[in-house]
């Protein structure tokens, strides 16, 4: 997971930092950092090469920023061109020196009308968007001057999947990882082409007239299931020469709370060509995925040792499920935020689309596509047409 | 196993001879007296009851006489009690504690030092090297500005620091103290590198509204060593005027002077300085006797300025890109040493038993006369001081004066520990390793203790103090959260 990188902002109307400085602000952080001291540390390499975090204290990286806009003028901005969303993020990588990189920034942009947004950019190795939320969330909590409960120790340990008995095989790569040519201290992907992101909104209005339209023999698909198998049919469309077979599904474990890459990565073969299906069977086809490479992923890393380089979004076509993200709970000064924008860097080829929460007050979902930047205007026109949406 | 015996016996032996000559040295008075006494009260029991009367009656009580004697007597005892200086009291003192959120830890700075130098790996490397050996802690401090990539150093930043480290070291010594702003005769203040207009102790002034008629003096430029000047200063103006208190003010302010080149020696000061401040208050009011913690015996002030290599050391300049920083000369350890000698030869005199005085003496006129080859005598000073505040200037300056003075890791452990955890805080940090030794419950009544400083010029003082009463170990001040950590195990290098 180390060549990924999340990026998620917040945005917040003006009474939520209104009167507070820097250093105010960097106050409450220094107090919620003491909760994840692994997020303070810098990674070092052993001498076998693998990369570990060194908890020294180093902290994370806080940027300043201000837009000339208002907040409102912005997201007007946004629809029309969703890239600009990045300068409101940090955009650096792990790199080229592991011991004096920083692996969570945060940047605080102020705009015109005294609204503010909190962007982060948080590694994907050091867990996944649930751990970010968590880290949000706390940071709410400790403004609040309520005890986050966390125990401040490092010992988290994870519950090791159990061992199997057989001894390891020289097996094949499991389809849901590529293998990248070794990065060496640049943790970048590197792509063929340059990759876009765009979102939209579903409403619940829209929503349950997906559920009910691809629902079929009485089967209830949930929303998750019913967007990615449309969208997955009309990237097909968009990519007639090389349909997206295989398809790999993150969803959250049902287990262990500890903060950590803990999604349960599945892969879905389609057999048949995508394009003439029927939506309702490639989501039935998600719906029964229940099986978690993960082991698998852990024996091919293992193989050498946690040396090479691996990628899991945008291997395959990817879909995330991050339905359960708490980010609207992120509370600044009992003030919500006004939207909650999410983006993953790092993303190879194939493209990966994430299923967020909506805003509390549309409901709904909102969904982020993340594809090679050609393949956008088609996406949207094919969405568009087929689908009614905007 | 045999021959360490011989050894340990003959060194038993010498131990013991050289504890009766001292106690025999700096007694002889005491040793003088008795027998003397003892003999003519022998020589008066002799006499017998009534030969006594006689010689008393003999003695002519004229009226005249009397009143000469008494009025002589009178007399000296006015002059002398006219001419004895005044005492002058440290009634107490108070340290900035600065924030954690201002804490610099060694990846931080080392993170910072690369992105600020990012053309100079070298300088980086540099930097590394000090920091690993300076025996700072992870603990230290810099203001706010500093914290930025590229540091921020503005004119106004620079006074927030001010305000933020001095009015905070006030409001605690006026809280330990309940002294009002309208008791304050004397103000003095002491920052180095930073002296705006109007200036620190205007500052002050201004803000906590001192007297019109107060007597405020601002010393810049002067160098670590500042802390003890004030002192001196402070001093010599209570002789002056009686019945004052005085309030001193040590600091440096980081923010203006953070060298932003990448001149190597230049980059040793952003290594050690630190944040941190001190106010004092000393007094000469007969009622500040009783409550005052130490009373001040001497200070000693040694400058070395004639020297040009003493003088050039430490030198403010500009690099060849025109960037401001401090140039520390690679001789400072040893214009250090000789500083050191100096002062020690003045302070000698002054504080040393006569036992040792003698000692240094003899091998004086031995050096002079006989065979210049002996060893020069250097002069046991753990026996004229319990405690020893040497300033934190860097760990080679520790290093030197233990050696010079032969003091133990214990005697220098303060010192050490005052380094770790706060840096070099310049004039201030005397008051920290203090405040150390409180905190330790260290601190007995009639203690003597010995801060030294040094400073650019090359100045060397030394001010000397007595424990007036006794110190309860106090619940507040900056070490109140960790004292019971030190002291720590600092090692010669720390892998970063």
């Amino acid at each position: 997971m180390k060549l990924h990188y999340l990026k998620a902002i917040y945005y917040f109307g003006n009474q939520a930092f209104e009167g507070l400085t820097t250093l105010n602000i960097k106050e409450h952080m220094f107090i919620l950092l003491n909760y994840f001291p692994a997020i303070c540390g810098r990674f070092r390499r052993t001498e076998s090469g693998r990369p570990y975090i060194k908890c020294n204290d180093c902290g994370v990286r806080f940027i300043e920023a201000k837009c000339e806009k208002t907040m409102d003028e912005w997201l007007e901005m946004m629809k029309e061109n969703a890239s600009i969303e990045k300068y409101l993020t940090p955009n650096q990588i792990i790199g080229p020196e592991l011991a004096f990189s920083p692996t969570v920034l945060v940047q605080f942009t102020k705009f015109k009308c005294g609204g503010m947004s909190v962007g982060l950019s948080w590694a994907h190795v050091l867990g996944d968007a649930f751990s970010a939320a968590e880290f949000m969330n706390t940071l709410g909590k400790v403004v609040a001057d309520e005890k986050p409960n966390r125990h401040i120790n490092l010992a988290q340990m994870k519950t090791k999947s159990t061992n199997t008995k057989s001894p390891i095989k020289i097996m094949e790569d499991p389809l849901s990882i590529k293998r990248v040519g070794p990065v060496g201290d640049n943790w970048l992907t590197v792509n063929n082409c340059k990759m876009e992101a765009f979102s939209f909104s579903v409403n619940d209005t829209q929503l349950s007239h997906f559920q009910s339209k691809i629902s079929s023999k009485g089967t209830n698909f949930t929303p998750f299931e019913a967007l990615s198998a449309v969208i997955w049919q009309c990237i097909a469309k968009i990519r007639p020469e090389s349909e997206p077979k295989v398809v790999t599904i993150c969803k959250k474990s049902e287990q262990n709370k500890v903060d950590g890459n803990n999604q349960l990565i599945s892969v879905v073969k389609a057999d048949y060509p995508i394009v003439e299906v029927d939506p309702s069977e490639l989501a039935a086809l998600m719906k029964n995925a229940s099986f978690d490479e993960r082991e698998k992923i852990e024996i091919a890393i293992k193989k050498d040792d946690g040396v090479s380089d691996f990628i899991v979004y945008g291997a395959n076509l990817t879909f995330v499920n991050l339905e359960e993200v708490k980010c609207y709970e992120f509370e600044y000064r009992k003030q919500k935020p006004v939207y909650v924008g999410y983006r993953l860097d790092g993303i190879s080829d194939s493209g990966a689309v994430l299923l967020l929460p909506g805003p509390p007050k549309n409901g709904g979902r909102t969904v982020v596509a993340i594809l090679p930047e050609d393949e956008v205007i088609e996406l949207k026109s094919e969405l568009k047409s087929e689908w009614f949406m905007d | 196993m045999p021959e360490m015996f011989p050894k340990f016996t003959t060194s038993i032996k010498l131990k013991y001879v050289k504890l009766g000559y001292q106690y025999l040295v700096n007694h002889i008075v005491t040793f003088l007296f008795i027998p003397i006494m003892v003999a003519v009260s022998i020589k008066i029991l002799k006499l017998g009851p009534e030969e006594i009367l006689t010689i008393w009656n003999s003695v002519h009580f004229d009226l005249v006489q009397i009143l000469c004697s008494s009025f002589l007597v009178i007399f000296i005892a006015t002059v002398y009690f006219m001419s004895k200086p005044r005492s002058i009291y440290l009634v107490d003192y108070a340290c900035y504690k600065p924030p954690s959120t201002c804490r610099v830890p060694f990846s931080t700075f080392m993170e910072h030092s690369r992105l600020n130098l990012k053309d100079n790996p070298k300088s980086v490397e540099f930097q590394m090297r000090i920091l690993e050996r300076s025996g700072l802690g992870e603990e230290t401090s810099l203001p706010p500005e500093i914290h930025y990539i590229p540091p921020n150093p503005t004119m106004e930043a620079a006074r927030n620091e001010a305000e933020i480290v001095i009015f905070s070291a006030i409001d605690s010594l006026m809280q330990k103290t309940r002294i009002k702003p309208k008791d304050i005769d004397i103000l003095i203040v002491n920052c180095s590198l930073f002296s705006p207009t109007p200036s620190l102790s205007a500052m002050v002034v201004n803000k906590y509204k001192l007297r019109s008629n107060i007597k405020s003096f601002n010393l810049s430029g002067m160098g670590c060593s500042a802390g003890l000047i004030s002192i001196d200063l402070a001093r010599d103006v209570l002789q002056v005027h009686p019945n004052s208190s005085a309030l001193i003010v040590s600091t440096e302010i980081i923010t203006p002077n953070y060298y932003q080149g990448s001149e190597r020696a230049m980059l040793v000061p952003n290594c050690l300085f630190r944040m941190g401040g001190a106010a004092i208050l000393l007094s000469n009011k007969r009622g500040d006797r009783n409550r005052a913690k130490y009373k001040s015996v001497h200070v000693v002030r040694t400058h070395k300025g004639a020297d040009d290599k003493a003088y050039k050391c430490v030198y403010q300049q500009e690099d060849p890109q025109g960037k401001v920083g401090i140039n520390l000369s690679k001789d400072l350890m040893i214009i250090a040493g000789e500083a050191l000698k100096s002062n020690i030869t003045t302070i000698g005199p002054l504080v040393l038993p006569a036992s040792e005085q003698l000692l240094f003496l003899f091998t004086l006129i031995g050096r002079k006369i006989f065979n210049p080859k002996w060893k020069p005598y250097i002069p046991d000073f753990k026996q004229a001081f319990e405690h020893f505040c040497i300033h934190a200037g860097g760990r080679a300056v520790i290093d030197e004066l233990q050696r010079n003075l032969q003091l133990s890791a214990d005697h220098v452990e303060a010192s050490r520990m005052t380094l770790h955890r706060f840096g070099n805080t310049s004039s201030s940090s005397l008051w920290y390793e203090l405040s150390y030794i409180e905190a330790k419950g260290r601190m007995k009544k009639g203690d003597r203790i010995w801060q030294i400083a040094f400073g650019s010029g090359f100045k060397c003082n030394s001010a000397i103090w007595k424990c007036n009463r006794r110190i309860k170990t106090p619940t507040d001040g900056p070490w109140q959260d960790c004292i019971d950590r030190y002291p720590v195990h600092i090692p010669e290098i720390v892998k970063l």
